[in-house]
């Protein structure tokens, strides 16, 4: 895993632990929605968490095509190295 | 594998409403007496959430307006504004809307829905950004959806975080789009203008103010928060519906940049519908001109929001917005409380609205009361009796 890589996950599992802390340990492969159960807002709410740590802006458009925040993590290293 | 499967989340969490004989939602009305009035379950009831603001549903004038024009121009225009749905009325609406304001432009939309739809999809393009409040009305959403800009949402009523957003756009903020509410009608909370005002002019960007839910409300011609704060020169575009203080249904889009009309060649939620029908487009322009005069009708309601608010306080209920508005959202432990609110409140002759999850800001378990112009004190006073028993039997 490179820095960048470090990065996303460190802040993802921050962003979780803040805004979800019922889930308790995160699973970067549970399905977003299907698995976990969360419902839009609870999804933009985590997005904003993350931006925070990042420093990043995350347009939801990105946010259509992510399933699982193994996904999310995957597509935000292009975004925060074009930062 | 059935096309139905998808919706099955949305089945069970209808089913957990329970099956009792009324529907807490999409509950229905058997008859409207008034603005105020109505039957539910065979029983009269107090109407306590239909964002009837200003209780024109029922003013002579706009009935008589909506009568005539019914008579004169018949039921429907049956095609678009483009091609033959565009009658004299629909355009003297337009210009008494832009007069109102004082502005050049204004567009009158089918519904306020696509109003949203129409000016946030076409107005922001593939290369401009649009910022949205979190908050925002799923018209919004849908707007950003339907149209091709970058969208990123900002934290609710938040101007630092907004700040942030613009400035890591750079110069491009310039070709961003900043959507906020006047009053968002879930908490029934406002935002703070000033402030977003003075971001949107450091970074160059263009600011909509959604004002679906303070037009006829706030300011002295009723024209919304805007102009209630003394900044309506801060804002490039208004949008609002017929469908709450106008007592109709349709919606619009008021600005101060005469360009605004070239959207009537691009948008497709204004090309490709139906116009509003004759007897709206009547009732509405007759509503107008009761909104703009309407000082008295506001006090009225400020009279009964004051009222609500202040009992409401008093008995300790959490409601969703500290600042007092048309909208009282109180703020329930769980959904079960929320239900036994609702039909506590049904039982003693008041309609609300049971807002739950994912409709709701932060997974919240809303009972929502929208007030009117119209509410009796004594109505407001059947309401607050309602809460203070349902606390009691708590």
């Amino acid at each position: 895993m490179n820095t960048t890589q470090q990065k996303i996950r460190a802040a993802i599992d921050e962003a979780v632990h803040a805004s979800l802390p019922e889930l308790g340990e995160v699973d970067y492969n549970a399905a977003l929605t299907s698995d976990i159960g969360l419902d839009s807002v609870q999804v933009m709410d985590l997005v904003m968490e993350i931006e925070d740590r990042l420093d990043l802006s995350i347009p939801i458009e990105l946010l259509a095509e992510t399933q699982t925040l193994a996904d999310l993590a995957t597509r935000l290293e292009p975004l925060l190295e074009s930062n | 594998m059935s096309l139905f499967e998808k919706f099955n989340d949305l089945a069970q969490s209808r089913a957990g409403l329970g099956d009792q004989h009324v529907a807490p939602v999409a509950t229905p009305i058997e008859k409207v007496f008034s603005a105020t009035e109505g039957q539910i379950n065979g029983q009269r009831t107090i109407l306590a959430g239909t964002n009837n603001y200003l209780g024109l549903t029922f003013n002579q004038e706009v009935l008589s307006a909506a009568h005539a024009a019914l008579d004169e121009y018949g039921s429907g225009t049956t095609g678009s504004r483009m091609a033959n749905g565009s009658y004299h009325a629909h355009q003297k609406l337009e210009q008494e809307l832009a007069d109102a304001w004082g502005w050049p432009a204004a567009m009158v939309f089918s519904t306020g829905y696509q109003a949203n739809l129409a000016t946030i999809s076409t107005l922001a393009g593939k290369q401009d950004y649009l910022l949205l409040d979190s908050d925002s009305h799923a018209s919004i959403y849908d707007g950003a959806k339907l149209g091709q800009a970058q969208t990123i949402v900002f934290r609710h009523n938040d101007p630092a975080n907004l700040d942030r957003r613009l400035t890591r756009l750079g110069d491009d903020a310039k070709r961003a789009l900043i959507v906020v509410e006047g009053l968002y009608s879930m908490l029934g909370d406002q935002p703070p203008l000033e402030a977003f005002i003075e971001i949107k002019r450091k970074h160059g960007a263009w600011l909509l103010l959604d004002e679906a839910h303070s037009f006829g409300v706030f300011g002295e011609h009723g024209l919304g928060l805007a102009e209630a704060r003394h900044c309506m020169d801060g804002i490039d575009f208004v949008v609002g519906t017929f469908s709450k203080s106008l007592a109709g249904i349709g919606g619009f889009c008021v600005s101060p940049h005469a360009e605004l009309d070239l959207l009537r060649l691009a948008a497709r939620p204004y090309i490709f519908t139906a116009s509003p029908s004759p007897a709206v487009i009547a009732s509405t322009r007759a509503a107008l001109n009761q909104v703009i005069h309407g000082q008295a009708l506001r006090d009225s309601l400020w009279r009964n929001i004051e009222q609500l608010y202040s009992a409401l306080n008093q008995m300790g209920y959490k409601l969703g917005s500290e600042q007092p508005g048309p909208v009282a959202a109180i703020i329930l432990p769980d959904r079960e409380s929320a239900l036994a609110h609702w039909y506590g409140l049904l039982e003693a002759g008041v309609y609300a609205n049971l807002m739950i999850p994912p409709a709701t800001p932060k997974g919240l378990n809303l009972l929502r009361i929208s007030l009117s112009a119209a509410h009796s004190p004594a109505q407001v006073d059947q309401m607050i009796d309602a809460f203070g028993r349902l606390q009691a039997a708590a």
